[in-house]
């Protein structure tokens, strides 16, 4: 529940503070929320399941951010930003779907 | 396949299962408590993340509706002024020369009303009514979503758009067909005003048209339909038609005006007459209006003669109009209507 209340106050303080994104880091914005979407499914599944660990939950959530946000800069420096950011959501969006399936099981039984 | 399978089966980070096999081994339970600062610490931090995201890669319409509103207020009064000062000019330059025409009177001099009659009608500094075409051409039906028509040559505007080089093809097509005065949109061509562009708006005479495009032609309605359509100005419209559904109509009428040309104003001036009691006076020379503006009619010559009139001239200077209509043919059977 603690948590939970972390990520409201957060949404509260970006949404309160409306801080302004430099220009150059806008593009890897929204993989990084991908990503890091993708770390907090995998995070509550984990707890769901009973093999919560916070560090991994940690090292998963940062290492995922960087890493999608480092693969649209290797794309954008190749010229092929469009079809890798495609790629990292296509596998990102996959997870989180499974994710929450294996949530949905285990919060509602079906 | 490995791939794929992977990601289907086994979404979960695998570190969580080798964590808690790890803590299981040591006699831990295999599950860490959810409440530990770092957790709460990310926690709040992935929040910031998905706030400071959403907020920043929102577009934000609000202001610049609100600017653009504001912009569109300012035009539409603007262009209210600009055309009550208009209406001020047209009615004070009748009074202009009904005064003139009052003191040409009691001067005494030789009767020149005829003559300036002509002159102001060349000029295009009345309003004319007469016979007439209207010729109305506007952009294809479907501008935007036009893509059999092929590309046009030489010009960065959409297929199917009417440009400002088609108006001045047409205009000076009608004016080779015996047109004596032409307005597009209820401006006056005269021997000054140029069609151009500037975006992808067409100016005539610095004014801004919107489509449709009104051309009104006064004249011989027959003839000029006649001579206009076989000649190149009517083919390249014709063209236009075919090739880019660019529409066009004619029609002739029996009665249609023109208003003057309110920008029209004294650059040359100069007497005529320089004998006193000449009764046959030298018709004056329509100069070219190359001439620096001499202060716009504060440079006219005073009268030289003790009873002669001076008279004054409007010019025509027809080398400025570079890419506009040509010079108007000079007119017949017009009637000044007031």
């Amino acid at each position: 529940m603690i948590p939970v209340l972390g990520l409201l106050a957060g949404l509260a303080v970006g949404l309160f503070l409306d801080p302004s994104v430099p220009v150059w880091l806008q593009p890897y914005l929204p993989i990084a929320v991908i990503a890091a979407l993708d770390a907090v499914f995998g995070a509550i599944r984990a707890i769901l399941d009973g093999i919560f660990n916070d560090k991994v939950f940690v090292v998963s959530f940062l290492s995922n951010v960087v890493v999608a946000a480092f693969i649209v800069f290797l794309g954008d420096q190749l010229g092929v930003g469009a079809q890798l950011s495609t790629g990292v959501v296509v596998v990102l969006g996959v997870r989180i779907f499974s994710n929450v399936a294996s949530i949905r099981r285990h919060l509602f039984k079906a | 396949m490995t791939l794929l399978t992977t990601m289907m089966e086994r979404p979960l980070d695998a570190g969580y299962q080798e964590a808690a096999d790890r803590r299981a081994a040591a006699g831990l339970p295999p599950a860490t408590s959810t409440r530990t600062v770092l957790v709460v610490v990310l926690a709040i931090l992935a929040g910031f993340l998905f706030a400071v995201a959403a907020q920043s890669l929102r577009p934000k319409p609000t202001a610049a509706v609100a600017v653009k509103k504001v912009l569109v207020t300012r035009i539409e009064t603007l262009q209210k002024h600009g055309s009550d000062q208009e209406a001020r000019v047209a009615a004070l330059g009748k009074q202009v020369r009904d005064l003139e025409a009052l003191a040409l009177q009691q001067s005494g001099g030789p009767d020149l009303t005829a003559q300036i009659k002509d002159l102001e009608v060349q000029a295009a500094a009345v309003p004319l009514k007469g016979p007439g075409v209207t010729l109305t051409v506007d952009d294809a039906a479907s501008t935007v979503a036009d893509g059999t028509a092929g590309s046009r040559p030489s010009s960065g505007f959409e297929d199917g758009r009417v440009t400002s080089a088609d108006l001045q093809i047409i205009v000076n097509g009608l004016w080779g067909s015996g047109a004596e005065a032409i307005s597009i949109n209820g401006h006056r061509l005269s021997s000054t005003a140029a069609i151009r562009f500037a975006g992808q708006a067409i100016i005539v005479d610095f004014r801004p048209l919107s489509r449709p495009y009104v051309i009104t032609a006064l004249g011989d309605p027959q003839g000029i339909q006649q001579l206009f359509e076989p000649s190149f100005a009517g083919l390249y419209l014709s063209q236009l038609t075919d090739q880019y559904k660019i529409r066009s109509v004619m029609a002739g009428a029996d009665s249609l005006t023109v208003p003057g040309d309110s920008s029209a104003r004294l650059e040359v001036a100069q007497p005529i007459g320089p004998t006193v009691g000449s009764t046959a006076p030298a018709p004056p020379a329509l100069r070219s209006g190359s001439s620096t503006p001499q202060g716009s009619g504060g440079a006219s010559s005073t009268p030289t003669g003790t009873s002669s009139s001076s008279r004054l001239t409007p010019s025509a200077p027809a080398s400025s109009a570079a890419q506009g209509t040509g010079s108007p043919a000079s007119p017949t059977s017009q009637e000044n209507p007031s």
